[in-house]
């Protein structure tokens, strides 16, 4: 069997696994769906009963928000590798991957595709339960290119989890700055209010990140909103993050591995 | 004590003054023919002045066993995770079939298949069959082989009945099973095991014993650690100790 075969059949087993694995936990889903839910819910009676500056009527807000929320859980499952990391060291199957002919970068980067594969289905399930229940405007001539925008964003967001990851490997505890990255992105990206709010510095500082212009582009592809550059720049720009991104942070993952059996820090959590 | 050079023992049973370690051959042709070999290798741990290893050479031959004894915490583990190439030594090399760790690395450990002690290393949630076609996966077989070999690993210990049982339901010594049969999974050449015997009843302790049989017909090299008390009621082709980090005989 070719080492590309080989390597692809291992990828789709880890996919697999934590198909397993997740499955077996009843009510997770349930909760994950009813979470979607209740914060559909708030946010379209929060667009309702605020005005907000910048959108003329309160669908317009509830539309731009509800991306963000929808990408508030890509983003989530992004930096999860970093937390399955944590669980594959405590429970001592982490040491087993490093010793696999597959081995543990490919196996850390093979872990972040359930995630993010189902939280591209939650995402889904987001959009189109606001569509359903709360009259969401779609942009349905558009909303086709969103799939492959959201694979291209997914790739630029992955190499901050994998980061996280390797901070896990070499601290075992990388995944603890998890959640305040989140509430930071969540802020400079723009997924609940527009960052032209935010200060000046704060809007520079937000063009070296590619949250804001996923964010954006989803945007526009989803609901229509306006964009200050074109699709194409936009698209260029994310895709030039994650062409940069991804192999450093691959490199940083494979170096962190390195540096823990160097020490001998691998088997410790 | 083929191509092996433990430093001898004195008779209260600490390490005499020990001599330079012989080198072990590791290169060349006749490298792809030995099943491990650690040549000079040694380990400290930061914050710990007193090296666990110290030059430890250890030639594993085919079709042979070999025991390493020694009091707990002396580094019987830490010598078995360099050897697994789980950890790197600070100087010395390790080899096995002419692969290392670190060069042909998914060669070596197709070939190398290492037990760590005590009841980890299992995904809890899956079952005993979907663990090991997860790692015959990870081993990168195809499919096919990957079916023949999980089959065989359930058949080799006893663990048909038990296949669609999730490990988080099976007693320590059902999971030492399903441990074991991970590591065989792969039919691997040399075999390295820290205390298998823990939570074994005698009759998982037989089938390990049927697994190690073949493993040696089949001219595979096995490396067995356990504290020092707890030698198995089984013959090895050569028995160590490790003491204050050099390999004596025993």
């Amino acid at each position: 069997m070719s080492q590309l075969r080989a390597s692809l059949r291992a990828f789709w087993i880890v996919l697999g696994r934590d198909l397993r694995v997740y499955v077996s936990y009843r009510s997770r889903l349930f909760s994950q769906l009813l979470t979607s839910v209740f914060s559909l819910t708030l946010f379209y009676y929060v667009s309702r009963l605020v005005h907000v500056s910048g959108f003329a009527t309160p669908a317009d807000y509830f539309g731009f928000v509800i991306v963000g929320i929808a990408l508030v859980g890509v983003l989530y499952s992004c930096f999860s590798v970093a937390e399955t990391v944590r669980q594959e060291l405590i429970a001592g199957t982490f040491e087993r991957l490093v010793l696999s002919p597959f081995g543990p970068v490919r196996s850390v980067i093979a872990m972040a595709v359930f995630p993010l594969l189902y939280s591209f289905v939650l995402a889904a399930f987001t959009l189109t339960l606001g569509w359903l229940v709360f009259g969401l405007h779609l942009h349905w001539s558009t909303v086709p290119l969103a799939v492959p925008a959201m694979l291209l964003a997914l790739l630029a967001f992955l190499p901050f989890g994998l980061a996280f990851a390797a901070l896990t490997v070499v601290m075992k505890q990388g995944n603890v700055g998890v959640s305040w990255v989140i509430a930071l992105i969540s802020i400079v990206g723009g997924l609940y209010f527009p960052i032209s709010l935010l200060p000046e510095w704060i809007q520079t500082a937000t063009k070296f990140q590619p949250f804001t212009p996923s964010t954006e582009m989803l945007r526009h592809l989803l609901v229509d909103s306006p964009q200050a550059t074109s699709v194409l720049a936009t698209i260029a720009r994310v895709a030039l993050f994650a062409a940069v991104l991804l192999p450093v942070s691959i490199w940083a993952l494979g170096r962190a591995i390195q540096e823990s059996q160097r020490r001998g820090t691998i088997v410790e959590y | 004590m083929r191509a092996l050079s433990p430093q001898p023992a004195a008779a209260n049973g600490v390490p005499a003054a020990a001599p330079a370690p012989a080198a072990v051959p590791i290169a060349g042709p006749a490298a792809e023919s030995v099943p491990l070999a650690l040549s000079g290798v040694s380990k400290s741990w930061k914050g710990n002045p007193q090296p666990v290893l110290t030059d430890v050479d250890l030639k594993l031959d085919i079709g042979t066993t070999t025991w390493i004894g020694g009091r707990n915490g002396v580094g019987k583990t830490t010598m078995l995770r360099i050897a697994a190439g789980l950890i790197d030594p600070d100087r010395g090399r390790v080899q096995a079939w002419g692969a290392s760790p670190r060069e042909r690395r998914a060669n070596y450990h197709r070939l190398v298949a290492f037990l760590p002690a005590g009841d980890r290393g299992l995904y809890a949630r899956l079952t005993v069959r979907q663990q090991l076609r997860f790692w015959s996966g990870m081993a990168m077989l195809d499919r096919d082989e990957s079916e023949r070999r999980a089959a065989a690993a359930l058949d080799l210990f006893d663990l048909a009945e038990l296949a669609d049982r999730r490990v988080d339901r099976m007693s320590m010594g059902q999971r030492q099973r399903v441990r074991l049969a991970m590591t065989f999974l792969p039919e691997p050449e040399t075999v390295l095991l820290d205390e298998p015997l823990t939570s074994l009843d005698d009759e998982g302790a037989a089938l390990l014993e049927a697994a190690l049989l073949a493993l040696r017909e089949r001219g595979g090299a096995l490396l067995w650690c356990s504290p020092s008390g707890d030698h198995p009621d089984r013959e090895f082709d050569r028995d160590f100790h490790l003491e204050a980090g050099r390999l004596v005989s025993a």
